[in-house]
């Protein structure tokens, strides 16, 4: 007995619990309505207004969420597209790909292992703390300190001393001429940031205080991360925005629908959406040709693929073009180991033997190889992204043709990471960037003791190359010397280049001033809202 | 019945340390690595090592665990290696988003589903019961993010809406929080409908044909009073669990939903959380899953015993 009044309590609680609940879900329901027409009509009424009466805030949606603030420790692109609004190095790539100079006012060069940066004077750390020479001093330290375990820390390893030379002189000293250092200074994880705010929070994932024209605000972990305007910063009428929030959005349709409403700003897309965006009103795409590249790598240790003929059949075998047209919707270039979009540096690669797509000669060299029937091969590729995978199965149709039969592993991309780091497949495709100096491409990648050469690839030729052009610098002379080494990479295949795509962002048509480009992705200092 | 309950939770240590060391070695065992993720092609094998001291993943396997589990034990569950983030306080804030999300796609469900289960049983093989049928194995078999996909295609496209960008709390903002939760809470109800409509109607069905129904009809009750005073709560054993389980699983988080919604839920910092290779925070989310996990079937076992008194706990 005692028992069933307590079921007739739970059961009344339960119908009454119902009956609240089926109230609240209809209210929204009807909340819902009356927000959209709201929203609907400020939007209208915002159009017609002049630009001063909007509120200059922009929306933009992330794809990934932030891994992190701090800009020594942090590569991903989720976090460099926030914390390069926050912070500033000494020089920067203008849309020409030329250096030109950021808290450094200008630069000099009393000799070929000598660089003398004088700094604007005056620039503060949003934590309101004069920026000196010594913030220079110390923060090139902290990259190059092992205990830092910064990603970057290769760009700089030929730093031999800093020297400060008054508060906004400062001197770095190399070990040896680098061609390469001033556009490594322009990398983004070469910016300067203040002393006691590292020392205070251990490092700078969590807060983050640069000198730039956005100031950090709030970070809610898988939510948003919100910017607003330095309304100290040295540069007159700069930014032209008041705040900046980030969204994460991980899923393309929501991006996609949250754009067409205009609930975002701003968002990347890939190709495939940004063909549907295409004559949506009120929404505009800007491309821009990528620093990107696609690549087949080889293990050139692997029992077959450590015969260059074997390399340079397959090389023939592949349709780059086809690549482009399919798995990149005909928005792409096809590309050597250096980018188109680095200007001057990367060549021409049409008329090169080894693109010329010649099945017959494919073939001859197998056959030259001691594979005329061809062989089984595995190509491994990351699953999380649609392009290498469509690369992936073209290759291997493409392959089939010189008897070449390839099977596809996909894996995940923490696994793929793993696999790449260990060159534990036959064949790999994945994607690279160019980084901001040809050197990146070049050497990084491919000389026998370069750090990401994970290919086992080796050439004592190339090697000499590589080297001397870090040391020249004489800007033609430098060039030559990489085009000779572009020719004998292509010619020792240790992979296959492939095509460099387009990068496609959708904003609103109310932002005005947006201009991407291929260094710099997502500049906002004089961007508005109209 | 206290002894019981007392039982049971002494029962959590060995399914908590079983999962512990599970998840424990599963991370381990995968392949990628943690510092290579985070530093990127550029690192440096110097960074990398450094990076692996820093989490201590250079000890063995035996103090690692010794390691994290003193801590658990303490509440204190590290900090993220991402983010350096403290992993607890980060994993109840995200359950807060998960459990507004379960409880009111469980109501959606309930309401729905409970009413049409017992109508549909009790007028079986009319059209109304085949109605009944092919909507509820619909809402079984059609998957979650097809569903949400296609909701927010319609919206977006018909109606020119979509939901607001970026979560806020309940208390912040009661109304834009409910315009949030309420698209997800749709797709995830609708499921869970479809499994506990048919469970209600399979199950007042079989109640229905027992002889004390006929009994209690042959003493002249109404129908009304046959259905709810009697068969419904004879039904409800099986209906409960099928949703105890159900919520026990969308307390650990609705990995799909939350993402194709961003909704920072558990399910969201798990996903997150295992792409980066985040062993920390993998370990103490799944952790922390498993105990809310047991702790709702718990709580269900203990329903049992209120609504049908037959069952007690010794």
């Amino acid at each position: 007995m005692f028992k069933k009044q307590y079921m007739y309590v739970l059961f009344i609680a339960l119908i009454l619990l119902l009956a609240a609940c089926s109230n609240e879900s209809s209210e929204t329901e009807e909340g819902n309505d009356t927000t959209t027409e709201t929203e609907n009509e400020s939007e209208e009424s915002v159009s017609e207004e002049t630009a001063s009466d909007v509120e200059q805030v922009i929306k933009i949606a992330n794809d990934q969420e932030p891994a992190g603030l701090d800009p020594h420790k942090t590569p991903a692109a989720s976090s460099i597209r926030v914390y390069s609004k926050i912070y500033e190095g000494l020089v920067t790539f203008d849309e020409n790909m030329e250096v030109e100079g950021q808290l450094a006012e200008s630069w000099e060069q009393p000799d070929d292992t000598t660089y003398l940066f004088n700094l604007i004077e005056g620039v503060q750390f949003h934590n309101g703390r004069e920026m000196t020479a010594e913030d220079v001093k110390y923060s090139f330290e902290r990259i190059l300190d092992e205990e830092t375990a910064s990603h970057i820390a290769s760009y700089f390893a030929g730093i031999e001393s800093i020297e400060v030379l008054g508060d906004y002189q400062v001197q770095f000293k190399l070990a040896e001429p680098d061609a390469t250092f001033l556009s490594n200074l322009t990398h983004s994880g070469a910016v300067i940031v203040p002393q006691e705010v590292v020392e205070e929070n251990g490092d700078l994932q969590q807060v983050a205080v640069g000198t730039g024209p956005f100031v950090f605000e709030e970070w809610v972990p898988d939510n948003s991360v919100t910017l607003t305007k330095n309304e100290n910063y040295y540069l007159d009428g700069i930014p032209k925005l008041n705040r900046i929030e980030y969204y994460t959005m991980l899923e393309e349709a929501s991006r996609l629908s949250a754009i067409r409403t205009g609930e975002i700003d701003m968002t990347t897309v890939n190709a495939q959406s940004a063909e549907l965006l295409s004559g949506q009103e009120g929404v505009e795409i800007k491309d821009y040709q990528s620093l990107e590249y696609s690549y087949v790598g080889f293990n050139v240790e692997h029992e077959i693929l450590s015969d260059v003929k074997v390399r340079q059949a397959l090389s023939l075998a592949t349709n780059r073009q086809e690549i482009v047209d399919i798995a990149w919707k005909g928005e792409g270039l096809v590309t050597g180991p250096i980018a188109p979009s680095m200007a001057d540096w990367s060549i021409d690669v049409e008329a090169h033997e080894l693109y010329s797509n010649d099945v017959d000669k494919a073939k001859e060299l197998l056959a030259e190889a001691g594979y005329a029937d061809g062989f089984d091969i595995t190509i491994t590729t990351a699953s999380s992204y649609p392009d290498m995978v469509d690369t992936a199965q073209l290759l291997q149709q493409q392959w089939k043709e010189i008897g070449v039969n390839a099977e596809i592993q996909q894996v995940e991309w923490g696994e793929y990471i793993d696999i790449w780091s260990n060159t534990s497949a036959d064949i790999l495709v994945g994607r690279n960037g160019s980084g901001s100096d040809p050197d990146r491409a070049m050497n990084y990648f491919f000389h026998t003791e370069g750090s990401a050469n994970v290919w086992n690839f080796s050439s004592d030729e190339y090697d000499t190359l590589v080297e001397e052009a870090r040391r020249t610098i004489d800007l033609d002379a430098r060039k030559e010397i990489y085009v000779e080494a572009q020719n004998l990479l292509l010619e020792l295949s240790p992979n296959l280049f492939m095509v460099s795509p387009k990068n496609y962002v959708a904003v609103r048509d109310s932002v005005v001033d947006y201009v991407p480009y291929a260094h710099s992705t997502e500049d906002l200092d004089e961007v508005f809202k109209k | 019945m206290f002894t019981y309950v007392i039982r049971r939770i002494l029962m959590l240590v060995p399914v908590l340390f079983g999962v512990s060391v599970l998840i424990f070695l599963v991370m381990r065992i995968i392949p990628g690595d943690v510092a290579q993720t985070i530093l990127g092609t550029d690192a440096t094998p110097e960074a990398l090592q450094q990076l692996r001291e820093d989490f201590g993943l250079n000890l063995p396997l035996h103090i690692q665990y010794f390691n994290w589990m003193s801590g658990v034990l303490t509440l204190d569950f590290g900090e993220s290696m991402r983010t350096g983030k403290e992993i607890l306080p980060d994993i109840l804030s995200r359950f807060t988003v998960t459990f507004e999300l379960t409880l009111i796609s469980a109501l959606i469900a309930w309401i729905i589903a409970i009413p049409m289960g017992i109508i549909a049983a009790m007028k079986r093989n009319s059209n109304t019961d085949f109605g009944v049928r092919i909507v509820s194995l619909l809402g079984v078999s059609f998957p979650n993010f097809a569903l949400a996909t296609i909701i927010i295609l319609v919206l977006a496209l018909v109606f020119s809406y979509s939901p607001p960008v970026g979560y806020v709390g309940f208390f912040e903002d009661p109304f834009k929080n409910l315009e949030i939760m309420i698209i997800p809470a749709i797709v995830m109800g609708t499921s869970m409908a479809g499994a506990v409509m048919r469970m209600t109607r399979s199950s007042v069905l079989e109640i229905l044909m027992q002889d004390f129904i006929r009994t209690i009809r042959a003493k002249g009750a109404k129908e009304r009073v046959v259905i709810f005073q009697h068969a419904l709560k004879n039904a409800m054993i099986p209906i409960l669990t099928i949703i105890g389980l159900q919520v026990g699983t969308l307390l650990g988080g609705a990995v799909i939903v939350e993402q194709i919604f961003s909704l920072p839920g558990l399910g969201q910092l798990v996903l997150t959380a295992i792409n980066q290779r985040d062993f920390m925070v993998v370990q103490g989310s799944v952790l922390f899953i498993a105990f809310i996990f047991v702790l709702v079937n718990l709580l269900i076992d203990i329903l049992y015993a209120y609504i049908d008194p037959r069952i007690s706990y010794k």
